[in-house]
């Protein structure tokens, strides 16, 4: 059975599932008015995700005429026939986020069956618009052309922009979810003007004669610029600095929405797109610099605005956009190695810490979830001492926390490093890396100061309010578990078979690059050999044990963090920087102004406009139908006057002048 | 046979007598007069000109098409002086008189 070949249906399943969540009757929703579906869906997708993700193991892909499509636009233009299809492309890639979507999809549908248990009828709402969600995100992995990519693009857009929205009787979700969508929108713009770009070129959208022909047939700056553009979608997306701000207000949606679209999935869509477009990016070095400085910066920048957060759903979304900005520096760079070296190293470690993150911080946001559904609150300043009452979700988040920190053996060390490590080398063409380096590098420490300080604050010392905790559910506890396991084990992907970096590689194998034949003990010694690797985790370490410090060893006094240069730099972070505040500004000021002036102009010049002729006609009117003043003798002598001139005008006049 | 132009200058002179008398006499009556003239003027012409062209085409014999135009073209006439009475009748009735400077509510 080739299951590639039916790599098509796997979106069909919760699509199925959302149509019938939607439409059928309420009382055959059955349980969880609807979750039932939603799961069946998510699972049908699962079941046969794994089989397209076996095909792929074993070195099948699906990526090129073969692949079943549909025509779906045919311009017969003279000369050039344009033609738009509906494909499927299933490489390493691909089968990657399918992992990652499958899996995590599944288990936050189910782990929704708890926590939205107390919802009422908008249930049915929620487990449709997740479903459509799941759905559209397979379209969005599974696309064999751009434009393909930009539709399920935006239906993901959608479908965040309705989820972050869920509680939108509350003004805050409504406005967090337009500002998700007007953000994102920014990205999505540059997206499609990268995109018509290589459509004016090259001709052809779809990956595989696009990939092939782009470096021959776009000019080099054009080049340069759409896919400068194409990452302007993915900075967008993916919250990249600086449209970096709606992610940490998109937490006003459910927590499961949080895990599964703004940690696991969707954002990573920005980080899959980049990755995608690697053939079109190795060769424009000026667009692979802006790549790394924009993944460089936001990294260090989120990290830092952690530090201070108090909602712990915010502290894991700047965490999220922190990674995501590891995830880009680590593509930036390894386009580097690729261009420069032949080596795929970055693009594999990318790709590995997306993989790892997406398991690790939709963990991170579940128990989260299971700590706010136990407590009723997301300020972290009212838990504390939770860890007696909710034994299961103090484990796995500690699990989460060490992960997402970098300490071995569990799964965030391993690609961390290896990002590092890319980022390092690719220091030997261009210095700037070497900074973008010490940026990652810093934000190693503030990453493990700031998840342990969430950590403390949340489940250690005397509980701060009087809420009567409890632990969740067992249908809450045991994603829970099975993500753990995987924040622990996904790690060792870079051991098993070829290794992590053998399987990726292959899906950009057409760029050139000769990698190096390493077994399981190289790489293995290659990571531990390396004075690098000893500098993340010692700093890694540090930074766990000042959170111990500050927060869970009595006797500590917190005030020096709010007096002094370090009370302003606080109140810096407390606002995020100000940027957005900045946006709110300028949204506020320049923008209002703008408007003004717009309205001014309508006002008085396109309305005067208007107005004039309309008083014009009014006024001549009154004046004219003096004309008209009922002597019948009077309008007989105009009409033999007119009549006379007339004659004399065609008689006499026209023929003078030629006529 | 009396040239055409005769007929013409006639014509145009019957009309422009009719025409006056229209733009210029205050009584409805005479008004309606006048266009019984400024009508007969065209009347002259219909047969005027129809008598012309038979005499240019005698092969075709006498065509009388003017003539019978002109027929009608009284016939007309006479139908349209019985409403213009009745008209005026009726203004009369109404206002006391006929004076169509004075008949002027149907204004601005």
């Amino acid at each position: 059975m080739d299951w590639l070949q039916l790599a098509w249906l796997i979106p069909v399943f919760p699509f199925a599932a959302f149509i019938l969540i939607s439409l059928l009757p309420k009382r055959t929703l059955f349980w969880e008015d609807g979750g039932g579906y939603a799961i069946a869906g998510a699972g049908g997708a699962l079941i046969l995700s794994v089989f397209v993700i076996w095909d792929v193991i074993n070195g099948r892909t699906l990526t090129g005429p073969e692949a079943p499509e549909f025509t779906w636009v045919l311009i017969n233009a003279p000369g050039e026939a344009l033609q738009i299809t509906f494909g499927i492309w299933i490489d390493q890639l691909a089968a990657l986020m399918l992992l990652v979507v499958s899996v995590v999809g599944t288990l936050v549908v189910i782990y929704s069956g708890g926590y939205m248990h107390a919802e009422g009828d908008t249930r049915r709402r929620y487990y449709a618009e997740i479903t459509l969600f799941i759905s559209v995100m397979y379209g969005l992995v599974i696309s064999s052309n751009y434009l393909q990519m930009f539709i399920f693009w935006e239906l993901v857009g959608l479908c965040s922009y309705l989820l972050i929205g869920f509680w939108y009787e509350r003004p805050s979700a409504a406005s967090a979810a337009k500002r998700a969508f007007i953000v994102t929108r920014v990205g999505d713009i540059m997206f499609m003007a990268g995109i018509i770009i290589l459509l004016k070129y090259v001709g052809t959208l779809d990956f595989e004669p696009l990939f092939a022909e782009a470096g021959t047939r776009v000019p080099p700056e054009m080049l340069a610029l759409s896919t400068a553009l194409i990452f302007g979608g993915a900075v967008g997306k993916s919250a990249q600095f600086p449209l970096h701000e709606w992610l940490p207000d998109a937490m006003e949606g459910p927590t499961t929405v949080s895990a599964l679209i703004h940690a696991a999935t969707m954002v990573k869509a920005g980080v899959y797109l980049v990755a995608r477009s690697y053939p079109l990016l190795v060769q424009t070095p000026e667009s692979l610099l802006i790549v790394a400085c924009i993944g460089g910066v936001t990294a260090l920048l989120a990290a830092t605005v952690a530090l201070a957060a108090t909602d712990i759903k915010r502290v894991l979304a700047y965490s999220t956009v922190s990674q995501l900005g590891y995830m880009t520096l680590g593509l930036g760079a390894g386009g580097y190695l690729v261009m420069e070296a032949g080596l795929p190293n970055g693009y594999n470690a990318a790709t590995f810490h997306m993989m790892n993150h997406a398991f690790f911080k939709a963990l991170l946001f579940l128990c989260a979830g299971s700590v706010i559904h136990a407590v009723g609150t997301n300020d972290m300043r009212l838990m504390g001492g939770l860890r007696k009452k909710m034994k299961i979700t103090s484990l796995t988040m500690l699990i989460g926390a060490l992960a997402i920190a970098g300490i071995p053996p569990l799964s965030g060390f391993w690609s961390k490093d290896e990002v590092l490590s890319a980022v390092y080398h690719a220091g030997d063409f261009d210095p700037v890396f070497f900074l973008l380096w010490a940026m990652g590098i810093g934000t190693v420490f503030m990453t493990a100061f700031y998840m342990f300080r969430m950590w403390f604050l949340t489940f250690a010392g005397e509980p701060r309010s009087d809420v009567h905790a409890h632990e969740s559910p067992k249908i809450m506890t045991v994603p829970l578990i099975i993500l753990a396991g995987l924040a622990i084990t996904s790690g060792f992907a870079l051991f098993i078979g070829d290794g992590f970096g053998g399987f990726m590689e292959q899906s950009i194998e057409d760029t050139g690059i000769s990698p190096p034949h390493e077994t399981m003990v190289d790489i293995a010694v290659n990571i531990f050999s390396d004075p690098l690797t000893y500098v993340s985790l010692v700093l890694a370490l540090v930074g766990m044990g000042l959170a111990y410090k500050v927060y869970y060893l009595p006797g500590f006094d917190r005030s020096i963090f709010v007096k002094g240069v370090p009370g302003k730099l606080h109140k810096a972070l407390e606002n995020r920087w100000y940027i957005s505040k900045a946006y709110d500004d300028f949204a506020v000021k320049v923008v209002y102004a703008f408007s003004v002036l717009a309205d001014m102009f309508d006002r008085y010049v396109i309305d005067g406009i208007v107005n004039g002729f309309a008083y014009l006609g009014g006024r001549s009117g009154g004046w004219m139908r003096k004309v008209q003043d009922g002597n019948v003798q009077r309008y007989a002598s105009l009409i033999v006057i007119g009549i006379c001139l007339l004659l004399i005008f065609m008689l006499y006049i026209l023929p003078w002048g030629g006529w | 046979m009396i040239p055409l132009v005769y007929w013409l200058v006639f014509s145009s002179l019957l009309f422009c007598i009719g025409a006056y008398g229209v733009l210029t006499k205050r009584n409805a009556i005479v008004v309606l007069m006048c266009i019984e003239i400024m009508l007969n003027a065209a009347n002259i012409n219909l047969v005027a000109f129809s008598s012309y062209h038979s005499s240019l085409h005698p092969a075709l014999g006498a065509d009388l098409s003017g003539q019978a135009f002109t027929l009608f073209s009284i016939a007309i006439a006479a139908a349209e002086v019985a409403v213009g009475l009745a008209i005026i009748l009726s203004v009369y009735r109404r206002y006391k008189t006929i004076d169509v400077d004075q008949i002027n509510i149907l204004r601005w």
